[in-house]
C-alpha cells in the first residue's frame, strides 16, 4: 500500500508538477475574475439605488435585533430619525479601509458611524440639537462620547472576552467553518485592542463596576424625561439606543442585562420608547421576521 | 608588545578550554547579581515609601516636565485632585510604571493602587470626600459624562497629534530626558502609535481627528460658559481632568492646532486654566524641571 503511494507520488513529481501548477493558477485566476465581476456588479447595483439614497454595509441581521453590531444599529436608527432613505447591504460588510459599518452615497464611500452621522447631518441639513441650550449641547456631546468611547469597550470586552463570542456566533446564521476556525485569532486581536485602550487591563469585576457607574450616570441624567436631552430625540439617543438595545436582547446572562433591565429600569423603558418611535416595524426587520 | 601578545595568547587558551558551561555560569552569576541589586533597590524604595507616614499618598510617576509639572495629563489630574482635596502626598520617580503597566500609580499605607480614576474614587470613598454634594443628580451625571469624554476621547485625540502627527517632538521639548532615554524615545513613539491604531483613533485621517477634537473642546466651552468651574461655583473631580488636559494643550502642545483653539478662540477655556492654576498650583514654577 505504501509502495503504491510512493510510486504515485513519484509519478506525479516526474510528470504532474507543471500540470498541477497550471490548474492551481487557473483556478486562482477564475476565482479572482469572478470576485472582481461580482464586486463590480454590486457597485453598479448600489449606484442604481438613486440619488441621495444611502446604502449601509454591515454584518447581518440578528434574530432579536435588526443588527448585531451596535454601530450599524446606531446608524440605522439615525437614518430613520433623520428620515433619510436607505438600503441595507450585507454582502460586503467591511469597507475599503476595513471599517464596518460603512456607506455608499452617490458613489462615494465613507466609514465610521459617528463620522457618517456628522457628514449626513451637514449634507441633509439635519441638526437635532439645534433647539437645545449651549449647556445641553455640550452635555449631549459628552454623553455621546461616553457611549461610543467607554461603554462600547466595556460591552465589547464582555461579548468577546468574557463570553468568548459564543452568543454572537449563535445569533449568526450559516457561520462558515473558516469563521469559526479564525475566531480565536479575532478574539486575540480584540483582546490586544482592549489592552491598548486600557480597559482590558482591569479585571472583569472592575470593568463591570466601571461600566455600571457610567450606566448609573446615564440613568440619573435621563431621569423621567422621555429621551436623554428632553422631549425630542437627537443624535445621542441613536448612539445610546444602538448600544443599550444590544444589552437588552443580545447580552443574555451578562451583568449589564441586569443593570439595564432591573437596576436602572428607566433605561429599559427608554429603549422600548425609542424602539416604538423609530422602529415600529422592528419585528419585520429581524432575521426570521415575526409576521404580526 | 610581547606582554600584550602573551596576554592575548592566555585569553585564547582560556577561551578554547572553557566551554559554554563556564560562560553560562558567568552569565548566570551576572544575572543573579543584577536581580539581587534590582530587588534590593525595590525593597529600599518600599521602605522609603513606608516612611512617608500614615495616610500620606506616594504618587509614582515620570519626572517633572519643563513647562508643566508633568507631561502626562493623568499625573496632572491626580496631583490636582490631591491638592483640591487637600490630601497629604509626595511624588516619587523611581518606579513610574506600576501594576497593569500604567502610570501614575500610588502607594498608600503599604498598598498599591493604579489607574487615576480608580484611585480618585477609592480616595473619595476612604476619606469621605464628596466634592459634588451641592450638585443635583443630573449635574453629577453630566460631570461623570464629561470626565469620561475627557479621559477616554480627548486623551486619545491629543495622543494622536502628539505621537501620530507630531512624532513626539513637541513632547521631547517638554521633557528633560537623559541621553540614553533620548535614544529609546523613537521606540516609545512607535509603541504609542500601535496603541492608537488598536484603540481606533489612529485609523482616522489627521483632519478627522482634529475635527473630533474641536467638537469636544467646543462642548467643554459651551457647558462651562461663564461659570468659574465646569459644574458651577465649586471645583470637583471633573475640573481636575479638564484642567490637566487643557493645561497640557496650552503648555506642551504649542505647535498643534489646538493651542490656538484654546488660547484664542475658546477664551473661557484659557481663563479657566489660569484660574485653576493660580488657585491650586501657586507653586507651579517650583514644580517644573530645570531646563
Amino acid at each position: 500500500m505504501l509502495e503504491a503511494v510512493v510510486e504515485g507520488w513519484w509519478w506525479w513529481w516526474q510528470n504532474g508538477r507543471v500540470a498541477t501548477a497550471a490548474v492551481v493558477l487557473l483556478a486562482f485566476g477564475v476565482i479572482s475574475v469572478k470576485r472582481y465581476v461580482a464586486k463590480k456588479n454590486r457597485r453598479r447595483r448600489w449606484a442604481a439605488v438613486g440619488k441621495d439614497v444611502v446604502v449601509v454595509h454591515g454584518l447581518g441581521k440578528g434574530r432579536r435585533t435588526p443588527n448585531l453590531s451596535p454601530f450599524v444599529l446606531t446608524l440605522e436608527t439615525y437614518l430613520r430619525l433623520a428620515k433619510i432613505p436607505y438600503q441595507m447591504d450585507y454582502e460586503e460588510p467591511f469597507g475599503p479601509k476595513g471599517q464596518s459599518p460603512w456607506i455608499t452615497l452617490n458613489g462615494q464611500e465613507m466609514g465610521d458611524s459617528q463620522l457618517i452621522i456628522q457628514m449626513l447631518g451637514r449634507r441633509f441639513g439635519k441638526d437635532f440639537t439645534a433647539s437645545l441650550t449651549k449647556e445641553q449641547k455640550g452635555a449631549a456631546r459628552a454623553f455621546n462620547m461616553m457611549v461610543t468611547e467607554h461603554l462600547a469597550w466595556g460591552f465589547r470586552l464582555w461579548r468577546w472576552v468574557e463570553n468568548k463570542g459564543r452568543l454572537m456566533l449563535q445569533e449568526m446564521d450559516r457561520v462558515p467553518f473558516i469563521v469559526r476556525l479564525l475566531m480565536p485569532l479575532k478574539r486575540r486581536q480584540i483582546f490586544k485592542s482592549l489592552y491598548f485602550q486600557g480597559i482590558g487591563r482591569h479585571s472583569a469585576e472592575e470593568v463591570h463596576d466601571i461600566i455600571e457607574r457610567d450606566l448609573a450616570a446615564i440613568s440619573f441624567y435621563l431621569g423621567d424625561k422621555p429621551f436623554l436631552m428632553g422631549s425630542d430625540l437627537c443624535e445621542v439617543d441613536c448612539a445610546l439606543f444602538g448600544s443599550l438595545a444590544q444589552i437588552m436582547w443580545n447580552y443574555s446572562g451578562s451583568p449589564y442585562e441586569t443593570m439595564v433591565k432591573v437596576k436602572y429600569p428607566n433605561l429599559k423603558e427608554y429603549v422600548l420608547r425609542v424602539k416604538e418611535t423609530l422602529w415600529p416595524d422592528w419585528d419585520q426587520c429581524l432575521k426570521r421576521p415575526k409576521m404580526s | 608588545m610581547a606582554l600584550a601578545a602573551l596576554l592575548w595568547e592566555m585569553v585564547r587558551l582560556w577561551w578554547s578550554f572553557t566551554n559554554g558551561a563556564v560562560l553560562m555560569v558567568f552569565a548566570a552569576a551576572g544575572g543573579l547579581w543584577l536581580a539581587v541589586f534590582y530587588l534590593s533597590d525595590r525593597k529600599k524604595n518600599r521602605d522609603r515609601w513606608q516612611q512617608a507616614g500614615r495616610d500620606v499618598i506616594v504618587v509614582h510617576c515620570l519626572s517633572p516636565g519643563r513647562f508643566t509639572p508633568n507631561t502626562s495629563p493623568f499625573v496632572m489630574k491626580l496631583l490636582t485632585f490631591l491638592r483640591l482635596a487637600r490630601l497629604p502626598h509626595l511624588v516619587d520617580h523611581e518606579e513610574p510604571f506600576g501594576p497593569k503597566g500604567k502610570t501614575p500609580w500610588i502607594t498608600l499605607n503599604g498598598e498599591d493602587f493604579t489607574d487615576s480614576h480608580l484611585i480618585i474614587e477609592m480616595l473619595s470613598d476612604q476619606y469621605n470626600i464628596d466634592l459634588t454634594n451641592s450638585l443635583t443628580a443630573e449635574q453629577r451625571a453630566a460631570a461623570k459624562a464629561f470626565t469620561v469624554m475627557i479621559d477616554e476621547h480627548v486623551c486619545w485625540c491629543l495622543r494622536a497629534w502628539r505621537f501620530g502627527e507630531d512624532g513626539g517632538s513637541n513632547l521631547k521639548e517638554g521633557l528633560s530626558l537623559p541621553f540614553y532615554k533620548r535614544l529609546l524615545f523613537p521606540l516609545f513613539v512607535r509603541e504609542q502609535r500601535t496603541a492608537l491604531w488598536h484603540q481606533g483613533v489612529g485609523r482616522h485621517s489627521h483632519a478627522a481627528v482634529r475635527a473630533m477634537m474641536k467638537e469636544d473642546l467646543l462642548a467643554l466651552s459651551k457647558y462651562l460658559g461663564d461659570k468659574p468651574f465646569l459644574m458651577g461655583d465649586t471645583a470637583c473631580a471633573v475640573d481636575c481632568s479638564m484642567f490637566a488636559f487643557l493645561a497640557n494643550i496650552l503648555y506642551n502642545y504649542n505647535r498643534s492646532p489646538y493651542y490656538a483653539v484654546v488660547n484664542e478662540e475658546l477664551v473661557n477655556l484659557r481663563q479657566y486654566v489660569e484660574r485653576l492654576k493660580s488657585q491650586l498650583w501657586p507653586d507651579w514654577d517650583e514644580c517644573l524641571a530645570s531646563p
